[in-house]
Formats: C-alpha cells, sequence, structure tokens
C-alpha cells in the first residue's frame, strides 16, 4: 500500500496552498493597482514588485534592471548592503553569460544560478562578495521579444526558487512591462509635445523674425531680433550676427546678444580676417562650423577673445548671398558640446534670414539716396521754375507799363499808327506774362504742390461767368453762343478760380477756332455722381492723328488760331491736370471739318465725402435736384443730426443744403442766399455765435432768419444776437417745421423771383426790394439766360424787361407762351417803354401785368407779387 | 502839398516806370536802387509811403523793413512790398512780415496812382 499522506495534512497543505494563492493574487492586484495609480512613475511600481516578490519568495534581496539603449540599469533595489547597491548602480550590464541580467536580456528567458560560486561563466565577483549571495534567480520583462527589463532575486544560501516563485515572479515581470512600456509612452509623447512646442517656438520665431525682415528696415533691430531668437533656439547662451567687408577682408561685430559691453568692445576692435580665422574660415567654405570645445581648437584672434570671455563652445554659420560673402552668425555657449543637426538646420535658416534682411537693408539705403537726390533735383527745378518767373516778370513789368504809359498818352499823344504798334508790343508782354504763370502752374501740378481750395459753388453760375467772357468776342464774330443746363446741375464743390479757368479755356477755343457765323454750345448735365460739361463748336475740326497730342504741352493739334498770339498751347494741358486733381476727367471727340467736342465731369459731391453713406441727397453736392422750392442752409457738423434735418425739411418741400462748420456756413450763406439758416452752435473753426453775429453784420445776409438748433439752452444770447427761432435739441419734426413757417413768410415759401432785366442798376433795385420782403431773388441779364433760369429755376414770379439786346422781352413772352412747360410762370412787365397798341397786342393774354417803371411803387409791387405768387397761373384779366 | 513817395527799386527801367506813372500823377517821387540808399533817403526825407521792391541786392526788402521798423524816425511809414514774385502764398508771406500791403508786378499804370493814394490813406488799394 502506497504511503499516503494523512488527510489532516493534506488539509492542512491545501489550506496553506490557498492562502499562498489569495496571497499571490492580493500581490499581483496591488501591483496593477498601483500601475493604475501611478501610470508615468516606474518607482512606486518597481517598489510594489520588488517588495511583493521578496517575501512571498522569502529572497533576502531583489534587483529590477531597465534597459537603456544597449545597456541594462539598476532602476530599484530592495536589501543588501547600501555599498552593494551603490555598486549595482554604478555598473550597467550589457547582455552575456557573465552575468544574471546579461544571460536574462541575451536568453529571453527565466535563468536560475543556483550557486553563483558553482557557474564557470558567472563574473560578476565584486557584486557578489559585496552582496553575499549564493543563489540568484533572474525573470525577463518581455515587450513583444524584447527584453526590456529584468527582475532579480537573490538569496544569501543556496536554496533553490520553485516553480511557483517563478510563475509569481513571471506575472509580476509581466505587469512590470506593461508599466515600462506606459511609461515609455508617456515619455515618448512628452517628448514629442515638447519637440512640437519646440517647433512653434521656432515656426513663431521664425515668423517675428521673417515679419522684422520684411516690415522694418531698421536693419540693427532686425538682426537683433535674429540674433536673440537663435541664441534662445539653440539653448546657448550669447550669439553675434558679423558683416563682411569684402575691402578689408575683415568681419565687423554687427549685433552681439548675451555678451557683455566689454566683450563686445573688445571684438569690435579686434581685427577678425577671413583668412585667419576658425570663423573666417566658416564663412569661405560656404558651410556652419562648429568648435565643440575651444579650448581644443587653434588659437585665433576670435577665438582668444572668446576664450578670454569664459566661452566654450560656438556654432559659426555663414551668411552668403549668390555665394558672396555678406557676413557670420555665431552662437556660444559657456559649455562644451556639439550643437545638434537639427539646431545646426535651424540657425543656417536664420541665417538666410539675415541675409535678406541685410540686403534689404542695403538697397534701402541706395534707394534713399536716389530719392533725395531727385528730391534736390526737384528742389532745384522749383526754385529755378520760381525765380525764372520772378526774371521775366521784373523786365515785361516794364515793357507792359511803358506801353500802357504810352497808350494812356500820360506824356503826349502819339498817332494811330503808333499806337497800334504799342499796343502790339503791350499784347506780346501779356502773353507772355500768362505763358509764365501757366508754366508755373503746370509745373506745380507736375511737381504735385497744385492745391485745391474747394468750396461749394454754383455751376451754372461759373458757367454763366465763363460765357460772358466770351460773349462779346463770339457777337463780334457772329458766333452763336448757348448754354443749357439741366435743373439738376447744381452745386459742385471746387476750386472755384481754377474751375473757371477751365472753363474759359474750353469756351475760348470753341470761339476762337470757330469760323465768323458758327456756333458754340455748351450743355451741362449729370451723368452719375458727376456734373458733366460739353463743348460743342462748328469749328475747323482736330485731325485723328493731332488728338492724341492735344493735352501735350505746347500741341495746338494742328489748328491755327486766328491770330498767332493767342494761346499758350498750354491751356489744355493744364485744364486737364485740373480736372483730374478734381478727382474728373476732361476728354476731346472730333472730326475735321465737322467740329470739335471738349468736355469735362468732375464729381459734384465734396471729395472726402464722396464714399460717406447717410448723407445721400440731403448734401449740399445736389442741391439743385429741387424744384421751385426755397433752400434751407443747415449749418451742422454732426452729420447724423444734419441728416435727421435734411429729412425733415425736403420732407416738408424745402431743399437743404448743407455747410459742416461755421466758416463754411457763411460762405454758403452769402453765395447761395438761403431762405432760412438753421444754426446749430457748437461748431468747428467759427461756432455759431459767431456766425451768427456775423450773418447779422453782413447787409448781404442780414435779413434772413436764423434758427438755432442746439444743445445749449441760452435763448436769451440767441435773440439778442438776431436769431428768429430758438430750440433746444432733440428737436422734434414738427417743431422744427413750426419754427421755420414762423419765421419764413408764408407768400415766400413758394417765392423765387426772376427779375430779367438788361440794365444792372434795375436788377439791384429789384433785388433791394424783395429780397427783405422773403423772396428768393435771381436775376437775369438778358432774355437767353432769363429762359433757361425759368426752366430750371421755375420761379413763382418773373419780372420782364421788354427792351434787351439779344432775346428782347416781346420774344421771351412768345417763347414762354409756346412751352407748355412753363407756360404757367406769371410775368410782370416792367418797362420804360411807351408802349404802342400794336405792342400791347403781341403781350396780350400772355403775361400777368404790365407796369411802366418808375410809376409803379414799391409797396404796389410786393403786394402784386405776393398775389401772384399765391395765385399761380390765374389769367391775367383778373388781375389787370 | 502832394504826398512823397520813395521808390526802393533795383532795376532802372521799373524805377523809371514808377517814378514817371507816380510824377505823372502828382506824386513827389524819391527813388533808391538799395535798401542802404532807400533807408538813409526814408530817414532824410521822411516819405509818405516806401514802395519796396523784395528782391534787392544785398539787404533785401524783407531785411530793410525791419531796419524801417527799428528805426523811430521811420517806424511809422507804410512800406509796400513790390514784387514779381506770383505764388500764391507770397501775398500772405509779405503781409505777414510786416508789409503795410502788396503791390504785385507787372504794376498797372492806370491803377498805380490809385492804389498808392489809398495806401497812403490807410485804405486796402484797389485792383
Amino acid at each position: 500500500m502506497t504511503a499516503q499522506p494523512e488527510p489532516g495534512k493534506r488539509l492542512e497543505q491545501l489550506e496553506r496552498d490557498l492562502a499562498e494563492a489569495n496571497e499571490r493574487q492580493t500581490a499581483a492586484s496591488q501591483v496593477l493597482e498601483v500601475i493604475g495609480r501611478s501610470a508615468f512613475a516606474l518607482e512606486p511600481v518597481f517598489e510594489t514588485v520588488l517588495r511583493q516578490a521578496v517575501r512571498l519568495c522569502r529572497a533576502d534581496a531583489g534587483l529590477i534592471y531597465v534597459l537603456d539603449g544597449d545597456v541594462y540599469r539598476l532602476a530599484f533595489a530592495l536589501g543588501g548592503s547600501q555599498e552593494y547597491r551603490d555598486y549595482m548602480q554604478a555598473t550597467p550590464i550589457v547582455r552575456g553569460a557573465g552575468t544574471l541580467v546579461g544571460r536574462v536580456g541575451l536568453e529571453r528567458r527565466t535563468v536560475q544560478i543556483l550557486d553563483v560560486l558553482a557557474d564557470p561563466d558567472y563574473e560578476m565577483h565584486q557584486a557578489r562578495d559585496l552582496g553575499g549571495f549564493r543563489t540568484i534567480f533572474g525573470v525577463p520583462m518581455l515587450a513583444g521579444d524584447k527584453v526590456v527589463g529584468v527582475i532579480t532575486l537573490w538569496r544569501e544560501v543556496v536554496d533553490a526558487f520553485d516553480e511557483r516563485t517563478v510563475a509569481l515572479v513571471t506575472t509580476f515581470a509581466a505587469q512590470g512591462a506593461i508599466a515600462i512600456q506606459n511609461v515609455q509612452l508617456f515619455l515618448e509623447l512628452q517628448r514629442r509635445e515638447r519637440e512640437l512646442a519646440q517647433s512653434v517656438d521656432e515656426l513663431s520665431a521664425m515668423g517675428e523674425i521673417s515679419q522684422a525682415v520684411g516690415s522694418t528696415l531698421d536693419l540693427d533691430e532686425v538682426l537683433t531680433t535674429i540674433v536673440t531668437r537663435a541664441v534662445h533656439l539653440s539653448g546657448a547662451e550669447g550669439g553675434s550676427i558679423l558683416e563682411f567687408e569684402p575691402e578689408t577682408r575683415r568681419f565687423r561685430v554687427r549685433t552681439c546678444f548675451g555678451t557683455s559691453d566689454e566683450m563686445v568692445a573688445t571684438l569690435r576692435a579686434t581685427a577678425i580676417g577671413l583668412d585667419d580665422t576658425f570663423m573666417g574660415r566658416a564663412a569661405a567654405s560656404g558651410e556652419a562650423r562648429q568648435a565643440p570645445d575651444l579650448e581644443q581648437e587653434a588659437a585665433d584672434a576670435h577665438i582668444d577673445v572668446l576664450r578670454g570671455a569664459g566661452w566654450r563652445s560656438m556654432i559659426a554659420v555663414p551668411l552668403l548671398r549668390e555665394d558672396e560673402i555678406i557676413g557670420a552668425l555665431i552662437v556660444r555657449r559657456t559649455s562644451p558640446g556639439a550643437f545638434p543637426d537639427r539646431t545646426v538646420e535651424l540657425l543656417e535658416t536664420l541665417a538666410s534670414q539675415s541675409v535678406v534682411a541685410i540686403h534689404n537693408a542695403r538697397l534701402f539705403r541706395q534707394l534713399e539716396g536716389k530719392t533725395s537726390e531727385l528730391e534736390i533735383a526737384g528742389r532745384h527745378k522749383s526754385e529755378f521754375l520760381a525765380s525764372m518767373s520772378h526774371e521775366l516778370r521784373t523786365p515785361l513789368n516794364a515793357v507792359i507799363g511803358f506801353s500802357d504809359v504810352l497808350l494812356e498818352q500820360m506824356f503826349g499823344e502819339i498817332n494811330e499808327r503808333q499806337q497800334e504798334y504799342v499796343r502790339d508790343i503791350r499784347d506780346s508782354g501779356r502773353h507772355l506774362l500768362e505763358l509764365i504763370n501757366e508754366i508755373l502752374d503746370l509745373s506745380k501740378v507736375e511737381a504735385g504742390r497744385m492745391e485745391l481750395e474747394l468750396t461749394a459753388l454754383s455751376l451754372p453760375d461759373l458757367l454763366e461767368h465763363g460765357m460772358a467772357m466770351v460773349r462779346e468776342r463770339a457777337t463780334r464774330h457772329r458766333i452763336a453762343v448757348t448754354l443749357d443746363v439741366v435743373p439738376q446741375v447744381g452745386i459742385v464743390w471746387a476750386d472755384e478760380l481754377k474751375l473757371k479757368q477751365v472753363v474759359l479755356n474750353l469756351l475760348t477755343n470753341a470761339v476762337k477756332f470757330t469760323p465768323d457765323g458758327g456756333s458754340v454750345e455748351v450743355t451741362a448735365a449729370i451723368a452719375g455722381d458727376e456734373a458733366e460739361v460739353v463743348v460743342r463748336d462748328t469749328g475747323i475740326g482736330i485731325a485723328e492723328a493731332e488728338q492724341a497730342r492735344i493735352f501735350e504741352a505746347f500741341q495746338r493739334g494742328g489748328r491755327e488760331a486766328r491770330t498767332s498770339t493767342e494761346g499758350t498751347g498750354l491751356g489744355l494741358t493744364l485744364s486737364k491736370r485740373i480736372v483730374e486733381l478734381h478727382g474728373g476727367r476732361l476728354w476731346m471727340a472730333s472730326r475735321p471739318g465737322a467740329g470739335s467736342t471738349f468736355g469735362f465731369a468732375i464729381p459734384m459731391r465734396r471729395p472726402d465725402e464722396a464714399a460717406a453713406p447717410g448723407l445721400g441727397d440731403d448734401d449740399a453736392g445736389s442741391v439743385g435736384a429741387g424744384r421751385d422750392m426755397d433752400t434751407v442752409l443747415v449749418v451742422e457738423d454732426d452729420p447724423h443730426s444734419a441728416e435727421l434735418l435734411a429729412v425733415y425739411l425736403e420732407g416738408a418741400g424745402y431743399r437743404v443744403a448743407l455747410a459742416h462748420d461755421g466758416a463754411e456756413g457763411l460762405q454758403m450763406a452769402r453765395r447761395l442766399r438761403p431762405r432760412a439758416i438753421v444754426l446749430d452752435i457748437l461748431l468747428p473753426r467759427v461756432d455759431g455765435w459767431n456766425l451768427l453775429a456775423r450773418l447779422k453784420a453782413d447787409p448781404a445776409t442780414a435779413a434772413c432768419p436764423v434758427v438755432i438748433v442746439s444743445m445749449l439752452d441760452e435763448r436769451g444770447k440767441g435773440f439778442a444776437l438776431g436769431a428768429a427761432e430758438y430750440l433746444v435739441k432733440p428737436v422734434g419734426r414738427e417743431q422744427m417745421l413750426e419754427a421755420l413757417a414762423r419765421c419764413v413768410p408764408p407768400g415766400a415759401a413758394r417765392g423765387t423771383v426772376l427779375v430779367i432785366d438788361d440794365d444792372p442798376v434795375d436788377l439791384k433795385l429789384m433785388q433791394a426790394a424783395l429780397e427783405p420782403e422773403g423772396y428768393r431773388v435771381l436775376t437775369a441779364a438778358g432774355g437767353e439766360e432769363g429762359l433757361s433760369l425759368i426752366r430750371s429755376e421755375r420761379p413763382a414770379v418773373v419780372l420782364l424787361d421788354l427792351l434787351m439786346p439779344d432775346v428782347d422781352g416781346f420774344a421771351v413772352v412768345e417763347r414762354v407762351h409756346a412751352d407748355p412747360e412753363i407756360a404757367d410762370v406769371p410775368i410782370v412787365v416792367l418797362t420804360a417803354k411807351e408802349m404802342t397798341l400794336a405792342d400791347r397786342e403781341r403781350l396780350d393774354g400772355r403775361i400777368s401785368f404790365l407796369a411802366q417803371k418808375g410809376a409803379f411803387g414799391r409797396a404796389e409791387l410786393v403786394d402784386l407779387i405776393a398775389h401772384l405768387a399765391g395765385a399761380r397761373g390765374a389769367p391775367a384779366e383778373e388781375l389787370l | 502839398m502832394s504826398a512823397t513817395v520813395l521808390v526802393v527799386e533795383d532795376n532802372p527801367l521799373n524805377r523809371k516806370l514808377v517814378r514817371d506813372v507816380l510824377g505823372h500823377a502828382g506824386f513827389r517821387v524819391l527813388e533808391a536802387e538799395d535798401a542802404e540808399q532807400g533807408i538813409a533817403l526814408a530817414v532824410a526825407e521822411r516819405p509818405d509811403l516806401i514802395l519796396m521792391d523784395v528782391q534787392l541786392p544785398g539787404i533785401d526788402g524783407v531785411e530793410a523793413l525791419g531796419h524801417l521798423r527799428a528805426d523811430a524816425a521811420t517806424a511809422a511809414i507804410p512800406v509796400v512790398a513790390l514784387t514779381a514774385f506770383a505764388m500764391k502764398d507770397d501775398r500772405e508771406r509779405f503781409l505777414s512780415a510786416g508789409f503795410h500791403g502788396y503791390l504785385e508786378k507787372p504794376i498797372s499804370v492806370t491803377a498805380l496812382p490809385g492804389q498808392v493814394e489809398a495806401l497812403i490813406a490807410g485804405r486796402e488799394p484797389p485792383p
């Protein structure tokens, strides 16, 4: 019978096994728990593993080794003397049969050496002596088939570790391997993050540098940025950028970072040659060169300075532009060691940025030199022109002056022939003077020095002025000149003198080049945002080949002027430039024999407001849009308030002109003669009080009622200064319109009166009689002009003289009657003519009233006009 | 007694022109061809008005004006700039330099006597 263990003993054994299994289970789960808790730290994991393993396996000590590159290094030790642990710590182990760890690493399996003293291959005698172990045992920590670590246990006596121990430690090893992998993954992740962060740093540094290179021409600033970044990104402490001077074949320090002032001074004082320094050779080779330990390098002028200041390593990166040496970028450290490839690449990029910066700066310096040369030349030209003008005017003064003295016959008579010659001399002198002025003007335009003084001006008035200037001459040559302005054309923003010059130039040319008996037509219309003026003549025309050159200086397009001394040949050139300065354009079209057309267009809006939204048609620029309405001038600097007021007023049928400050307000009040002025007090330049006082002090504007609309409540002051109404902001629509209605007499709210008379004194008289009554008085010096104003302005009443040079009063009456558009405009004929029966018959039924000049009192006239203005279209009989 | 006008002008023809025109209009005309002469004459003769060319050899018109203003004997005499400069801002420039008025060359021989009369009376000269 086979001996069976006693049942009691078996039970005992089983219980022990169970307890042991429990304990292992607990230990394993503890290890797992630690791994979970300290996911990215190995030490707590190793410590737990070793404690459990040593205890459960009844070992005297345990060690954990982790693979580091090609060697295993001690990661954790438990048990043994301090000396032993220190020794093991200092002794990395390679794969090989001579050691337990080496053997596990080599064989990738569990190895047990029962007695190290009896193992012929075992070589770690010193460890054995220090530790005093006999039986040693090692288990690999495997990741895939790679031994990433080894757990070893040992006993001081020869006593084999059993199977269960092997199994237990194998479990721990698997767990340890997982922990190691986790940590390695984590470290890898961290490393990548660091790399990424570094790349971001580098990129942002590059961005900053590119921006600096691109945006600033301050070379030192750019280079300082570059060298600072270079030092930081390469983990160094100092650096510099040196510029190469080809003449001396030496480098000159341009900028430094992390370098003492003293050393900078020394470097500047040191001759750093291309041929006799490490740095120079690097630059000459075209490639970055490292000196990982300056102590080991051959001494040279540059290196001596560096060593003397305590620098231990450096890299020299050449700055090259198309193989030409520009300089070098130096980065230094106070400790020895080479810079990694990555840093070298980075520095090479920075070096090329430095090259761009230096090159840009050099280009700029050259350009700057050129520009200032040009400026000087330009200044010389202007000075030359100014002094030339002066020098020419001085003798011309005598030429013209003495001619005039003779023509005035101050010192006795001269005969007609002599007078003619003297006149020729004087006219030639004046022509020369005109020429000088235009050359000067043109040179000012060319030099960009002509400035425009923009004001709001009436384009129809300006054209009329031009017409008046050429009319006499046109009449002399039997040339019919007509002006047709559509009603929408009103105010434009322009330099009055210069625009007059343009209009006069076009008109003069048209008349000059039109044969006797021809015609010149001037029209003005709106085209988009522009006012377009076209001058059409029936002249000789211009050949196509000449047309392109007509705007060039001193070209007359092959046209022969009626008299050769006329015109400077600069007028068109200058006109074109002036119109362009206004933001407009000037053009021409012509066919030889079929006349020429010259036109120009200028923006109607104030140039600086052309793009400003909001004001819309409220702006002064389109004042002409309304018809038969009274103009109210709004003087308000705040665009929103102005817009609001304009909406109120236009809604009630007023037309609105807007002035943006007091000075402009005063100017526009004088020119536009508005029916009323709505005035803000807090204004730029001239304030509202000042403006009000000036309006009231000027007879031309004193009668115009002023409604103050202000934040300030100073009614007393307002009324004392002559305001008609005073409203405190915010002002509502009703309030505004009621105030305006109170100060604008109702009869006059519709009242524009047109006076057509060739006698300027009579015109002034009528104006003086009617304006204080609140009428807007327009005047026309002739029938043609009067008709065009009736069409464009639709006056409430027309006061008409009968005897006028061009189109007489009878013709005006007939033409008004024949035009259904304007036939209902009441006409009062005021004449000094003795009326014949035939005369009366010509007017019969076509006029509202006939009065003899001088026989009609002012009060009667005012009453009559008030009546007519209020009863538009009433039959004449009723009134007569 | 007729008013005395001193003309300081280096160009002999222009000087002669002003002299003859003003002389014809009944003014007593004194002539100087440079600033030094002009200042000396102004001190000695106390004219009612000085017409001063601005661009003179040696001491120029602006500087001469300073001398005249600094001397109590001549400080009150109105000095009018007579120039061939044609720039727009010249007028402002000369007036702000302290000239009493500004006449641009070429002068108008018909307007000059009236202008001089107005300037002596302390009025704006007619154009």
